[in-house]
């Protein structure tokens, strides 16, 4: 496609996205953000957003955990396709977004964080790609997902394999793979890859995960009021390798430690598994008045970890290898956080059609018996709402809150 | 001292007046399309029934999926909170407890203070439920009390899917329409909700004896179709379904 055409279509995309998102719901007094890091995330994504549109942006679609350092390093966008969901399951345009879907044969029974960002497509408002990179994990539904993005666009398509077992076969192989794929990139936008970018891109990362891994930690001993979300927000975006994400996290981290200090009364605190609803979620908002909610990805081994300076890449494929969704690795893992964190609750939320969850539930059940930790399996759709509304499940919400006092 | 527990279901209202932990009276009422009408229908009759007047009552506490629709109660608190503590103060030793009602099913697994310990509930649909047995009289033209009896005249056993309650339907009908006996069909109803239920007890673990509270308890076809897959026999509480009002008005005892 010539420069001319991208330009037109960005243009028309950029306008569709504007008129979607700003056919919000009406907001809650709970909407509005309390941390000065949340207020400087939305303005970091707001240029990101508004940056990828332009015509001579160079955008990349990414799925979830994708090592954006290697994007970052490229000097391209990443625009992480699923990660929006949430902000568009507000709009009262949803409903259309899936019915485009649903009329392209995509059946209802496919997750929701896969539908929608699919039906943002083909509502035209999600920024056309120069590439799409993706990853096999956490699912294979969204590498299909992705993959027929890279499809409708004609554009190149790259997906990252990425090994179940942590070893040094498993690293060596991840390692090549990712070494192709800088390859590719840079075929793409004909340059070479720069060291020294991905160099830059990895320090700047590491800098903003030391500020994200401390605000963590806090959280292990005090209440901090909107930091675990906070902290879920920054692990969904994903920004770590660029430059602004530094802040970002060191802000974060600073009104961590000015609340600590405030020493927020203790409340009891339950562990949110699985695909978490937008932050206004009747839902979230319900439990949130009384128990302190903390998210477990966020606080994954895999996101607290530095990268290795001297072998990014294959730092970076221990991350991924990490990141996979390995029953015994997330079994071990859950119950480090719980002891850490001091869980006394587990949420496990089925997020309609996430096979993932539903499989590996009975794991977080077993383990909650095992620990003595009260727990409460919910099937859920925070993104579409012809799946599930809060009165359906408000009844056991309760009734779990209840068993918690 | 005397309070009000008062159980707001989809398909039934029931309130209970407990003077010093004893049931002073009961009363059920349909729920209908105005649970609050309901709700001061079956209070009004409480306390005609035991002579008493509001000024009297202390304490409310509401459950059911109408408790927050009450204005004059003191405090909501679930029904599977209630039904934890109302079982216990009729049965102790009982740990494991099923309770079906009208639109969801759940099997509770209780402490030895009655406080509910695990519990779960029914999935995505209503098919283990007292609305499904309604559904099912409903397409075989029987009354939702005839059913218990019709069913333990079944001579041939028939399996019906338990995945959603109009998809059970439409094969009722079906089975109807080929002039398969109604006895036949009922078992097969019992036998589907008795597996969902059997399927949420093992989840939560069974221990002990299992006793059975809600409306459907009454129903002799589905506690049958439930002890042959337990293979042992259920504790059904007497007035089972008012135990969640018992329990909701032990629990304004102890908080008024």
């Amino acid at each position: 496609m010539d420069f001319d055409s991208i330009a037109q279509q960005r243009a028309t995309q950029y306008e569709n996205m504007l008129r979607l998102i700003g056919r919000q719901r009406a907001p809650s007094e709970d909407a509005a953000p309390a941390l000065a890091a949340t207020r400087m995330r939305s303005v970091v994504n707001c240029d990101r957003i508004a940056e990828a549109y332009r015509a001579d942006a160079k955008v990349a679609y990414v799925s979830e955990q994708f090592p954006t350092e290697i994007v970052f390093a490229a000097g391209v966008l990443p625009w992480n396709i699923e990660s929006m969901s949430n902000m568009l399951a507000q709009s009262l345009d949803i409903d259309q977004v899936f019915r485009l879907t649903q009329e392209r044969e995509l059946s209802r029974d496919i997750c929701s964080f896969l539908r929608g960002p699919f039906g943002m497509m083909l509502a035209e408002c999600y920024p056309r790609p120069d590439f799409v990179l993706t990853n096999d994990q956490p699912c294979e539904g969204l590498l299909k997902t992705i993959f027929m993005s890279g499809k409708r666009y004609g554009v190149p398509t790259f997906a990252l394999h990425t090994p179940n077992l942590l070893d040094q076969d498993a690293l060596d192989y991840l390692v090549q793979q990712i070494e192709i794929m800088l390859t590719r990139i840079a075929g793409v936008f004909q340059s070479d890859p720069d060291p020294e970018f991905l160099r830059s891109s990895i320090v700047n990362s590491n800098r903003a995960r030391e500020y994200y891994r401390k605000a963590a930690l806090l959280l292990e001993r005090h209440a901090l009021p909107g930091v675990a979300r906070e902290l879920l927000e920054i692990f969904g975006m994903n920004y770590f390798g660029a430059a602004e994400n530094i802040d970002l996290c060191k802000t974060l981290y600073e009104e961590a430690v000015v609340l600590a200090k405030a020493e927020a009364p203790t409340r009891p605190r339950v562990m949110w598994i699985g695909q978490t609803p937008g932050e206004s979620d009747e839902l979230l908002r319900h439990l949130g008045r009384s128990v302190d909610v903390l998210y477990w990805a966020p606080l994954w081994e895999a996101n607290l970890m530095a990268l290795d300076e001297e072998q990014p890449l294959r730092s970076i494929a221990e991350r991924a290898i990490r990141y996979h969704w390995n029953a015994e690795r997330m079994e071990r893992d859950l119950d480090h956080i719980s002891d850490a964190y001091q869980v006394e609750g587990y949420i496990i939320a089925n997020t309609w059609g996430c096979r993932n969850m539903m499989a590996i539930g009975p794991t977080f059940r077993s383990l909650a018996a095992r620990k003595r930790i009260k727990n409460l399996t919910i099937s859920i759709d925070p993104v579409d709402r012809n799946n599930y509304a809060f009165p359906h499940i408000k009844n056991r919400v309760d009734a779990f809150l209840e068993t918690l006092q | 001292m005397i309070t009000l527990g008062i159980d707001i279901g989809s398909l039934s209202t029931k309130s209970v007046l407990m003077e010093n932990d004893e049931v002073v009276a009961f009363d059920v009422v349909l729920t209908g399309g105005t649970n609050r009408k309901a709700a001061e229908t079956t209070f009004e009759n409480v306390l005609a029934a035991s002579g008493l007047t509001r000024g009297d009552v202390k304490f409310v506490v509401s459950t059911g999926y109408g408790r927050e629709n009450l204005p004059f109660a003191d405090k909501h608190v679930s029904e599977i909170t209630c039904h934890g503590i109302g079982m216990h103060l009729r049965n102790p030793d009982i740990r494991t407890i099923l309770e079906i009602g009208g639109q969801d099913s759940k099997a509770i697994r209780i402490d030895d203070g009655g406080r509910v310990e695990q519990f779960v509930m029914n999935d995505k649909c209503a098919a283990g439920c007292g609305r499904f047995l309604e559904v099912t009289a409903r397409a075989m033209g029987i009354g939702l009390s005839e059913l218990g009896e019709a069913s333990a005249l079944a001579r041939n056993p028939l399996r019906i899917s338990s995945t959603c309650a109009v998809f059970a339907e439409t094969e009722i009908v079906s089975l109807v329409a080929v002039g398969t006996p109604v006895p036949d069909i009922v078992r097969a109803v019992h036998d589907s909700i008795a597996q969902r239920a059997v399927v949420l007890l093992r989840q939560v673990g069974i221990s002990g004896p299992v006793g059975m509270s809600g409306g459907v308890a009454l129903n002799s076809g589905v506690v049958r179709a439930l002890e042959d897959k337990l293979q042992t026999s259920i504790y059904i509480v007497d007035n089972p379904q008012v135990r969640g009002a018992i329990g909701a008005a032990y629990i304004a005892q102890r908080l008024a």
